[in-house]
């Protein structure tokens, strides 16, 4: 009695205080670290230092005996950023509710993982044997999670949305926010065609093959919009069955998983720019995480792979430009309008939901703001410096060592994707609704294509001069 | 912050909110999202009707959590 009485009284969080919210969401934990570790490195290098200490990371190498001395040199910092890493993330998680003696050993053996895979992508060789970091990462992860299995005491460590959406604020601070507010509304308007596009493609067929509404429109918002996230978004706001839930999410990893090793495979064949390839990806990946493996993996081909242009920090600056500006900030309107459908339109469940605008603001991914934060503080921070001496003191002293910590948060994420994706586990979906979500994916990868290379390509090319 | 109805989901035994129980519910849920993200606003399971709903909705089948957390408590004094 005494346990339902604990495990009623641990339901009660259900209803939300803004208290709550900032301390329970991983959105704002995101926030809090990413712009905690920007406000640190702008403090230090306005007392003439620098963080770059701490945000070791491997250079090129190539023997293992380089790699070795590396490694040796730099052990008391690759054990300091560990201490940073667990600290700051340790903390997010125990407010979500980890307990910090089950993360921090799962994390340590994750941050071991992440370091390998991330020397090894420095090896000068690693291009030619196609050892991008991402795709090592998420095959690694695949290989094992799906052989031997993951113990149950690494789960706590795999947190992929918390790491990725710490390190797309980290982001922020390589993205001026003179170019989000140049390349943004270009964004919005390819991904809003793609979106409206890929929901309806996917929509349309799905009803016309006889498939419940609810069903329709959370499998139509996870390819058209922000994949998992958008399918756990509307199902929620229509009141979806939870098979129907579950249903979606398995067609949008799975076909998420498939895209990442597909669009950057094509985009090389096609020798597309990194801005045009992150643009491409942004249009046509269904989540953050897979998109910037994605992204990143192809920004690895700059200067490596012989006729592909741009520079490498494009292809994730089109990538986060088109899918977290285009694309998922727009979840809470797509929610707010289903759920007015929903209620008004479509046939009645037992559980009657309720249409409220407040939904825009509640489900709107947080992190985003985090995003746009850390961009403005090193855009008004750098607005002193002319060019050449923001190459000499402001990169290598500020932005440099925050992408560095921002690789690190990505490969946290890209090997956990591998790792706690499970092939087994996917629900049986049916035909119709993966002949619906299929056709909604080859129409939006086509469309994605063609906006990408044809309609917008100066634009994105642009990006990656 | 919240727009939770008295008598909505979000009071009802029926209704899970946990994050790890919905994680584990849906598999895959974590490996491309969570259910510690904003996006899931305060969204949960009904497990009487097997939806996924959200913590404003409401039902015929209503069962407040109250009744049940000091029914428990009484049989806790009492059990003491």
């Amino acid at each position: 009695m005494a346990e339902i009485a604990e495990r009623s009284q641990s339901r009660l969080s259900a209803r939300p205080s803004l208290w709550s919210e900032l301390l329970r969401k991983e959105d704002w934990w995101a926030i809090w670290i990413g712009l905690g570790l920007v406000a640190a490195a702008v403090a230090l290098f306005a007392n003439g230092a620098s963080i770059k200490w701490i945000a070791v990371a491997p250079q090129k190498w190539a023997h293992l005996a380089n790699a070795a001395a590396q490694l040796q040199a730099h052990a008391v910092q690759y054990a300091a950023l560990f201490v940073l890493w667990a600290v700051s993330l340790g903390i997010g998680a125990a407010a979500l509710g980890f307990k910090l003696t089950r993360f921090v050993p799962a994390f340590l053996v994750l941050y071991v993982a992440a370091g390998a895979i991330y020397f090894l992508g420095l090896w000068d060789q690693a291009a030619h044997y196609n050892l991008e970091p991402p795709l090592v990462a998420l095959g690694l992860g695949l290989l094992v999670s799906n052989t031997v299995g993951v113990p149950r005491w690494l789960e706590p460590g795999l947190r992929v949305e918390f790491y990725i959406k710490t390190g797309i604020v980290l982001l922020g601070a390589s993205l001026p926010l003179t170019l989000i507010a140049w390349a943004g509304p270009v964004a919005i308007v390819q991904a809003a065609i793609v979106s409206l596009v890929t929901f309806g493609v996917i929509y349309y067929s799905a009803v016309r093959l006889g498939l419940d509404r609810r069903l329709a429109a959370t499998l139509g918002t996870g390819g058209a919009v922000c994949g998992v996230s958008g399918a756990i978004a509307i199902g929620g706001a229509v009141g979806a069955k939870k098979d129907q839930v579950s249903v979606a999410i398995s067609l949008v990893v799975v076909w998420a998983i498939v895209m990442i090793f597909v669009l950057p495979l094509a985009a090389r064949s096609l020798h597309l720019s990194t801005g045009v390839a992150g643009a491409w990806i942004g249009t046509s990946e269904f989540a953050d995480a897979a998109g910037l493996a994605a992204a990143q993996t192809y920004g690895g081909y700059a200067g490596n792979v012989p006729g592909i242009a741009g520079h490498a920090e494009a292809a994730v600056s089109a990538f986060t430009l088109m899918k977290v500006i285009g694309r998922d900030v727009w979840i809470g309107v797509w929610a707010f309008v289903l759920s007015l459908i929903a209620t008004t339109r479509w046939e009645r469940t037992p559980v009657q939901s309720k249409a409220d605008a407040g939904e825009i603001w509640r489900r709107f991914p947080k992190f985003v703001l985090g995003f746009l934060a850390a961009s403005a503080v090193i855009t008004l921070v750098s607005k002193g410096y002319d060019y050449a001496a923001y190459k000499k003191d402001v990169l290598p002293g500020l932005v440099a060592p925050l992408q560095a910590l921002r690789t690190w948060t990505f490969t946290f994420a890209f090997l956990s994707i591998g790792l706690t994706t499970r092939i087994r586990q996917f629900v049986s979906v049916g035909a119709r609704p993966f002949y619906a979500f299929t056709l909604g994916v080859a129409v939006n990868v086509v469309l994605g294509f063609v906006l990408s290379t044809q309609v917008f390509s100066d634009f994105w090319n642009r990006l990656g001069q | 912050m919240s727009s939770v109805r008295p008598g909505s989901c979000a009071d009802c035994r029926h209704f899970n909110g946990r994050p790890l129980d919905i994680e584990a519910a849906l598999p895959g849920l974590s490996s491309l999202s969570s259910a510690y993200a904003a996006v899931r606003s305060n969204d949960g399971i009904c497990a009487v009707h097997d939806r996924y709903v959200a913590a404003s909705s409401v039902c015929a089948s209503y069962a407040g959590r109250q009744l049940v957390d000091s029914s428990a408590s009484r049989r806790r004094r009492h059990e003491s």
